[in-house]
C-alpha cells in the first residue's frame, strides 16, 4: 500500500545519509591518518595538519554548541509562533514576526560584538548570537505550519468536541509538524554554519582550525575544518529530509 | 428534541440571525434551507454552541445548552461537515472513533462500533477501515464523516451542506443512504442545504430562512402547496412546481386496481392487462397515445413501476414510453395494480 512510501524514503537518499554519516564519523576519529597526503599537496606548509586540538573534541564542541542553541530557539520559536496563533496573542503577531526578523537581519558578528562587552568571550555570547539567529526560520515556520491547517479541519474538531488542548496536541501540531520541522531544519543548518565564527571570540568550535589558518595563512587548516563543518551541515540537513517526510499526509507525501 | 427559542446572533449592529423559534421533534429531518448568507450555518452553530447566541434559548433534549459545558455538549450532539472536515493524518477507523475516544471508551467497544458503522454506511471492504482520508473517493469521505458524527450514538446529528462537494450521480447516492440510516436509527437530524431538491428529497419538515429569519416551517408539501408568501414560492422555483410535488409522492398512493385478461380481449375499461398464469402482464390492451384502443404493446422492464418508485419517475417513464398506464408489480414481477396518466392528474396534491 501506498503508506509505504511515506515512511520510507527512497533507498538512494537512505544510501547518502548512511555513506556522509560513515565519511564524516571516519574523518572526525582518523583525519591524522590523512596527514601524508596534506603534506604531499602542501609541501611548504608545516605542519600541514591541525594539531592543537583533537578533530573530535572540537566537532563535539561544535556540536554542543549547535545543539544547545537549537533547542533554545526551537523551545522558544514554537512557543512565540504557538502564542501568535492563539486567540489571546494574535496581535502580538506583528510585533514576534518583527523581533525575530532583526534577530536575523543583524549580522552575527555584530551580535558578537554588543554580547562580548557583556558576557565576555567564548561560548556565552557565541550562544546568543546562534540563539538569535535560529530564531526567525522557526517562529516563521511554526506560524505557517499552523496557518496550513483548514479551517473545517479545526471545526470539524471542535464540532465533535475536542477541547482546545486537544486540538492543539492531535490535530494542530501533527498536521502542522512537518512545516515547523522544515523550519527547525533551516535554523540548525545555518547554526551549523554560523557557530564557526564564534571562534573568532575564542569559543571552541570547528572555526578554529579555519580561523587559526586564516590568521596563519595555512590553508590545510581551513580545508580541515571546512570539510568537516560541510559534512555536519550535509549529514543534518539529510536526517531532517527523512524526518519531515514522516509527517507528510496526503497529496505531497505521495509523491515524495 | 430541539427547541429553538427567539434564537437571535449579532454581530455588530446586523442581526445575521433574527428572532427565530422553532420545534423539531424527536425523530424529525429538519431541513435548514434559504439562499446564502440567510444565517442557515449560524443557526445550526448555535445548536452545538459552535457559536454562542446573542439572544434567545436553545433546548436539546429539554436542557438550556448554556448549563452544559460545551466540549460534553458537542460529544452528545453529532456534527458532520464537507468531507474535508476528516482529521488528514487519522486513518478511517481513527477518524470514526473520536468521539468514542474523548468519551474514554474501552477499546474493543470502540473497535466493535467502528465495524459497525463502517457496515451500516456499506465501507466494510477492500480495507478502507485502515486507509487514511486522501485514499478515499468524496463519497466515501462524505460517508466516513457521517459514520464519524454517529459513532458515539447521539440523539441529535448536526449536518452542514454535508453533500455539497460531492459529483451530482454520488450525491444522489448519498441522499438515498442518509434516508435509509435515519430510518433505521431514528436519530433526530438538523440539515442545512441551499438545494431545494435535496430539501425535499430528505426533509420531514423544511425550515425556510431570509435574511435571518424564519419565513416559514412546514411539511414539505405544504411548502409546495400552500407557500407562505411570493419568496417561498419563489425560492421553490415555479419552474417544475408539479414535478417536485410528485417526487415526494410515491406510486402506491397513486396506484389503483388493474384490469387482467388471459386472452387478448380488451375489457370494458379502456386499458387491460394481459397475465401469464403467474399473474405477470405480457402486454397492454390500448392505452398508447394516439394508437386505436386495440392495440397491443409488449411489456418490456423498463416501462413497468414499483410501489416505492417516486411519481416523478413514473411519469417520467410513462412520457418517455409514450404509454398512459404502468403496470406496478411487487418484488415477484406479479401485477398489484396500475398507474395512469389521468390518475396523475386526478389526485389532489
Ligand atoms: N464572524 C462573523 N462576523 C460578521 N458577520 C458574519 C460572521 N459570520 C457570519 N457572518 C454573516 O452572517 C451571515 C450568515 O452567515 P451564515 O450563517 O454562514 O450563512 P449561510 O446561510 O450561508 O450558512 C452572512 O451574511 C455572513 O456574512
Ligand atoms: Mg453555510
Amino acid at each position: 500500500m501506498s503508506i509505504g512510501a511515506l515512511t520510507h524514503p527512497p533507498s538512494s537518499r537512505r544510501f547518502l545519509l548512511i555513506a556522509h554519516s560513515a565519511l564524516l564519523i571516519a574523518l572526525v576519529l582518523g583525519m591524522e591518518q590523512l596527514a601524508p597526503m596534506f603534506r604531499a599537496l602542501f609541501p611548504d606548509q608545516d605542519p600541514a595538519m591541525y594539531q592543537r586540538e583533537s578533530f573530535l573534541n572540537l566537532t563535539l564542541a561544535h556540536l554542543a554548541l549547535v545543539l544547545l542553541s537549537s533547542l533554545i530557539s526551537v523551545s522558544v520559536g514554537v512557543a512565540a509562533g504557538l502564542f501568535v496563533t492563539r486567540p489571546a496573542g494574535r496581535e502580538f503577531e506583528p510585533l514576534v514576526s518583527t523581533l525575530a526578523a532583526i534577530g536575523q537581519t543583524f549580522p552575527p558578528a555584530a551580535v558578537l560584538a554588543i554580547v562580548v562587552p557583556i558576557a565576555g568571550f567564548g561560548f556565552v555570547p557565541t550562544l546568543v548570537a546562534l540563539v538569535l539567529y535560529g530564531l526567525l526560520p522557526v517562529v516563521q515556520n511554526t506560524v505557517a505550519g499552523l496557518g496550513t491547517v483548514p479551517s473545517q479541519t479545526l471545526e470539524a474538531a471542535r464540532g465533535n468536541g475536542m477541547s482546545t488542548w486537544q486540538i492543539l496536541w492531535h490535530i494542530e501540531l501533527p498536521l502542522a509538524m512537518r512545516v515547523i520541522i522544515a523550519g527547525v531544519r533551516v535554523s540548525v543548518i545555518i547554526n551549523i554554519g554560523t557557530a564557526t565564527i564564534g571562534s573568532t571570540v575564542g569559543a571552541t568550535t570547528l572555526g578554529t582550525p579555519i580561523i587559526a589558518g586564516l590568521v596563519g595563512n595555512n590553508l590545510p587548516y581551513v580545508i580541515q575544518g571546512a570539510i568537516l563543518v560541510g559534512l555536519l551541515a550535509i549529514v543534518t540537513d539529510l536526517a531532517f529530509e527523512r524526518l519531515e517526510r514522516r509527517f507528510s499526509f496526503g497529496e505531497e507525501g505521495n509523491a515524495a | 428534541m430541539i427547541e429553538l427559542q427567539g434564537l437571535t446572533k449579532c454581530y455588530g449592529d446586523t442581526r445575521v440571525v433574527d428572532d427565530i423559534s422553532l420545534t423539531v421533534e424527536q425523530g424529525e429531518f429538519c431541513v435548514l434551507i434559504g439562499p446564502s448568507g440567510c444565517g442557515k450555518s449560524t443557526t445550526l452553530k448555535m445548536i452545538n454552541r459552535l457559536i454562542a447566541h446573542s439572544g434567545g434559548k436553545v433546548l436539546v433534549g429539554g436542557d438550556d445548552v448554556t448549563t452544559l459545558p460545551p466540549e460534553r455538549l458537542r460529544r452528545r450532539i453529532g456534527y458532520a461537515i464537507q468531507s474535508i472536515g476528516l482529521f488528514p493524518h487519522w486513518r478511517v477507523a481513527d477518524n470514526i472513533a473520536t468521539v468514542p475516544r474523548l468519551l474514554k471508551w474501552p477499546a474493543s467497544r470502540i473497535a466493535e462500533r467502528v465495524d459497525e458503522l463502517l457496515a451500516l454506511f456499506q465501507l466494510d471492504t477492500d480495507g478502507l477501515h485502515d486507509k487514511y482520508p486522501h485514499q478515499l473517493s468524496g463519497g466515501q469521505a462524505q460517508r466516513v464523516g457521517v459514520a464519524r458524527a454517529l459513532a458515539a450514538d447521539p440523539d441529535v446529528l448536526l449536518m452542514d451542506e454535508p453533500f455539497g462537494a460531492v459529483d451530482p450521480l454520488t450525491r444522489d447516492a448519498l441522499q438515498v443512504e442518509l434516508s435509509r440510516v435515519h430510518r433505521q436509527t431514528g436519530k433526530t437530524i438538523v440539515f442545512v442545504t441551499h438545494d431545494m431538491d435535496e430539501a425535499l428529497r430528505l426533509a420531514s419538515r423544511v425550515a425556510l430562512l431570509n435574511g435571518g429569519q424564519l419565513v416559514q416551517y412546514d411539511r414539505p408539501a405544504e411548502l409546495l402547496v400552500a407557500p407562505a408568501n411570493d419568496f417561498v414560492r419563489d425560492f421553490i422555483g415555479r419552474a417544475d412546481l408539479g414535478l417536485k410535488l410528485l417526487s415526494r409522492r410515491r406510486v402506491e398512493e397513486y396506484s389503483r386496481a388493474a384490469q387482467r385478461t388471459r386472452n387478448n380481449a380488451l375489457a370494458s375499461a379502456s386499458i387491460t392487462w394481459q397475465v401469464d398464469a403467474d399473474d405477470r402482464p405480457m402486454a397492454l390492451l390500448g392505452g398508447r397515445l394516439g394508437e386505436p384502443d386495440t392495440a397491443r404493446t409488449v411489456v418490456t422492464p423498463e416501462w413497468t413501476a414499483t410501489p416505492d418508485m417516486s411519481m416523478k419517475e413514473a411519469l417520467s417513464r410513462m412520457v418517455w414510453f409514450r404509454v398512459t398506464a404502468l403496470p406496478v408489480l411487487d418484488s415477484e414481477g406479479r401485477l398489484l395494480g396500475e398507474v395512469t396518466m389521468s390518475g396523475v392528474m386526478g389526485h389532489r396534491p
